[in-house]
């Protein structure tokens, strides 16, 4: 092997005069490796939390799902905000007995509640959406007092307490069970098996092609030396793009060769459920018990 | 088993190029042999051949007496024999673990082989306590290294009790530690009888991977066919096939050439 004369003389790193270039910000190769990464971090975490020993680790997902969704169904029934603030501090106190981080709880619940909750049911509050009797005053408006009315302003409370206690209670089912048994769950339950089979392969086949992503865009970054412009970055993204659908057809390809070499036919075959135990069942009573005394509460502040 | 072809071309290949040119072998129940040859020769071809996952466009493979092509594969009793008996370990770890679980990942051969979850489980629990991974069961595969992929791997095969193992570039990629332990792990199946059958390019661990080495070449030809030391003396065409090179360097005033590989200085 003859090298050529280049490849032997070091190239000028920095400028011979020593001055500094001027900085500049994080680029789309940047902010794309660190969103991989932190994709990857979080599913970690969710795991690691799902993993943990504690109260709601611990219940069957099965016994989980199917209680849950009672609740939901009771969150969805009551009609009275201090019951709904009672649930919703009943979703707190199972967080901490899961031993999840109350902030990292109420932020992922109410993060999301403002913006999609909070639009839909802000002009419930207004007078002239629901008639009745004005507590805070904003005008006139052709002649008439505009403002938020006590009716609405209940209303906006209703919705938003049982839109936050049926979020708290799907968070707390997705951070006390990890992905896979939540699946194992679903089967057991008569959910389709082929499509749980897809759902679970796309799910792990993400991550190793979100690693394949953030190699690309690192390699990029490593032989990098001046800034790309949009479109050299334009350019690369579809490149990048391309190759990884390439990657991911020939990937499938021999996934369905792996599968078809270990008997794979078409048919679904999976292992059975575990047993419930006495646990279940107490879990299960406290959560029949939770959903009567509510309703029964619900029920006693009257319509 | 027998297998005979004259040509072969995978199902995504669309160049005009055979994958593999007018080979012809014989394999015997118990032996170890390696086919070995340059990236790009076709050994991974013939290895799928073998599995029945992709076939010979001209020529045939037969198996435990009976021909194995599409169709034959199509009967689902010879499909269900044919599979539980041949296992193949793809190279790539990432392609063969596929379930959400490593436990669910085991169960999936004995599973598909029909049998009931209990003889499943029973085996999915002396696999993982057999290859030390008792410990991952519950892992998802992100979370695995790719060396505890590969064990994860030959376990989801190990569990369906094949008769032959076929192992593709098994070392490759693979670090110094589980290297040695899968080599160890091959020697001990081919000592219980397996039939094991590889594709390599490692020189180095060939003597202990096969008693039967096959050269394929560049151009997708049997070469030579011999035990391993006799393989690995013949430089030249070890040489031919782009296998090793040659190599020329100084010790001191002395500059010599000879053929460069794991084997020899």
């Amino acid at each position: 092997m003859t090298a050529p004369a280049w490849l032997l003389q070091n190239e000028i790193g920095l400028c011979p005069c020593g001055c500094i270039g001027k900085r500049s910000k994080g680029s789309y190769i940047d902010k794309t490796i660190a969103g991989g990464a932190g994709l990857i971090r979080q599913a970690m975490f969710a795991e690691d939390t799902a993993s943990q020993r504690a109260l709601l680790q611990q219940v069957d997902p099965r016994v989980k799902v199917v209680t849950l969704i009672g609740l939901l169904i009771t969150a969805a029934l009551v009609r009275h905000v201090p019951v709904l603030a009672a649930m919703y501090l009943g979703t707190l106190a199972l967080a901490v007995a899961s031993r999840l981080s109350l902030t990292f709880f109420v932020k992922r619940v109410w993060l999301f509640i403002p913006i999609f909750t909070g639009i839909v049911v802000l002009p419930a509050t207004f007078s002239f959406i629901t008639h009745g009797h004005i507590v805070v005053s904003l005008g006139t408006w052709f002649g008439s007092r505009v403002g938020l009315t006590s009716q609405g302003l209940r209303s906006a409370a209703l919705m938003v307490t049982r839109v936050a206690v049926s979020i708290s209670l799907v968070v707390l089912l997705t951070l006390t069970t990890p992905w896979n048994r939540l699946l194992a769950a679903l089967r057991t339950m008569r959910a389709p098996r082929l499509f749980l089979l897809v759902l679970a392969m796309a799910y792990r086949y993400l991550f190793h092609l979100l690693g394949t992503v953030t190699d690309m865009f690192t390699a990029r970054k490593a032989r990098q030396v001046n800034r790309s412009t949009m479109t050299e970055g334009r350019r690369f993204v579809a490149a990048s793009a391309g190759a990884l659908f390439a990657k991911s057809h020939a990937l499938a390809e021999e996934v369905h060769m792996a599968m078809i070499a270990r008997g794979f036919t078409g048919n679904v075959r999976t292992l059975g459920p575990s047993r419930i135990v006495a646990r279940d069942w107490a879990w299960t009573i406290a959560c029949v018990g939770a959903a009567i005394v509510f309703l029964g509460a619900d029920r006693a502040l009257g319509r | 088993m027998t297998r005979s072809s004259s040509s072969t071309r995978s199902p995504t290949d669309i160049s005009t190029a055979l994958d593999l040119d007018r080979v012809s072998l014989r394999i015997n129940s118990g032996d170890k042999i390696a086919f070995v040859g340059a990236n790009g020769c076709g050994k991974s071809t013939l290895l799928k051949i073998l599995d029945g996952l992709v076939y010979p466009t001209s020529g045939t493979y037969r198996a435990y007496g009976a021909d194995v092509t599409e169709t034959t594969l199509e009967d689902e009793q010879f499909n269900e024999a044919f599979r539980s008996r041949i296992g193949f370990i793809f190279q790539n770890s990432d392609a063969q673990v596929f379930s959400p679980t490593v436990r669910d990942e085991i169960a999936f051969g004995p599973l598909n082989m029909g049998l009931s979850t209990d003889e499943a489980e029973t085996r999915v629990t002396d696999t993982l306590a057999m290859l030390e991974i008792t410990d991952l069961a519950d892992r998802a595969p992100y979370q695995l290294s790719g060396g505890q992929k590969k064990r994860v791997a030959i376990a989801s095969v190990l569990a369906m009790n094949p008769e032959v193992l076929l192992f593709d570039e098994p070392t490759a990629t693979l670090d110094p530690r589980t290297k040695q332990w899968l080599t160890e792990l091959i020697v001990e199946l081919s000592h219980a009888g397996k039939t094991i059958v590889l594709a390599t390019h490692d020189l180095e661990s060939l003597h202990l991977l096969a008693d039967r080495c096959i050269v394929i070449s560049e151009q997708h030809r049997v070469v030579a066919d011999g035990p391993p030391d006799e393989i690995l003396a013949d430089t030249r065409t070890l040489v031919q096939v782009n296998l090793i090179h040659d190599h020329a360097h100084s010790h001191g005033e002395l500059t010599h050439t000879h053929s460069h590989d794991a084997t020899h200085h």
